[in-house]
């Protein structure tokens, strides 16, 4: 969803609340996910994922916010950060998982970042297979979540 | 292998603390497959959930745990294509989950 779309989508948040109601966010931040592998409770790699490629729509979206919130249709109340983390046996599980769970973009990437990727999965899987038992993949993302309420307004504002 | 997709709660543990569900009618926008659905819809009243992927939206109903059954309805449909067909202040919450 683009800018235009996503302020729109706030304006039939706004209808569809009722005046004591709220609106939850939850989104990531706009900061690369990790790929992490596990042995035991044990970090022993660490990267960031090269194939993130939606800081521009996270931009987008926190810039809808803000203008929806600077036109007076939300409040802020509360917010607050936490860590999301899936856990598989190979990063190409996950992003198989996240594609068919629709929250992930699987579509051709440049020649370049497709070959970082291939780098950091080789990497992984060989990270993976040296360490034996034990061993996890993780994708760890940090997100917010904020609580939003809606303010009255009246029909020029709106 | 089996996914485990936020066995430390830490989502749940984090919107539980911003937001009570407790009698309300919610709207989740982007459900997808229920994974968060399932974690707070036996606080609410009632939960309308919402996804544009049709794979998600079957797997949600596919894998709804009995006890929601009365208490959460899926629908496969647009958020844009929903809105139009809803009346002003039907909803005390709305979870935008990953969606925008």
């Amino acid at each position: 969803m683009k800018y235009e779309g996503m302020v729109h989508a706030l304006e039939e948040i706004h209808r569809l609340l009722r005046s004591d109601g709220c609106l939850i966010n939850i989104q990531p931040l706009i900061e690369a996910p990790l790929i992490k592998v596990y042995q035991e409770n044990t970090v022993i790699f660490i990267e960031p994922d090269p194939s993130y490629d939606y800081e521009e729509d996270m931009r987008q979206a926190e810039a809808a916010l803000t203008q929806g919130i600077q036109r007076g249709l939300f409040s802020i109340e509360r917010s607050s950060e936490f860590d999301f983390l899936t856990y598989g046996s190979s990063v190409p599980e996950l992003r198989d998982f996240w594609a068919k769970a629709g929250a992930y973009d699987d579509s051709p990437k440049e020649d370049t970042t497709e070959a970082r990727v291939a780098e950091i999965y080789a990497r992984v899987e060989k990270i993976r297979q040296a360490a034996g038992q034990g061993v996890e993949v993780a994708l760890h993302e940090r997100a917010r979540i904020t609580r939003l309420k809606p303010n009255v307004m009246n029909e020029e504002t709106l | 292998m089996t996914i485990r997709v936020d066995p430390e709660n830490n989502e749940i543990r984090t919107l539980l603390e911003l937001a009570d569900f407790r009698g309300q009618l919610v709207l989740e926008i982007g459900c997808g497959d229920g994974r968060l659905t399932w974690r707070y819809a036996g606080r609410a009243e009632h939960v309308m959930a919402i996804d544009p992927f049709a794979a998600s939206i079957a797997r949600a109903k596919e894998n709804m745990p009995g006890e929601l059954k009365n208490r959460v309805e899926f629908h496969l449909i647009a958020f844009e294509d929903f809105a139009a067909a809803n009346e002003p202040s039907t909803f005390d919450g709305i979870i935008l989950s990953w969606s925008f």
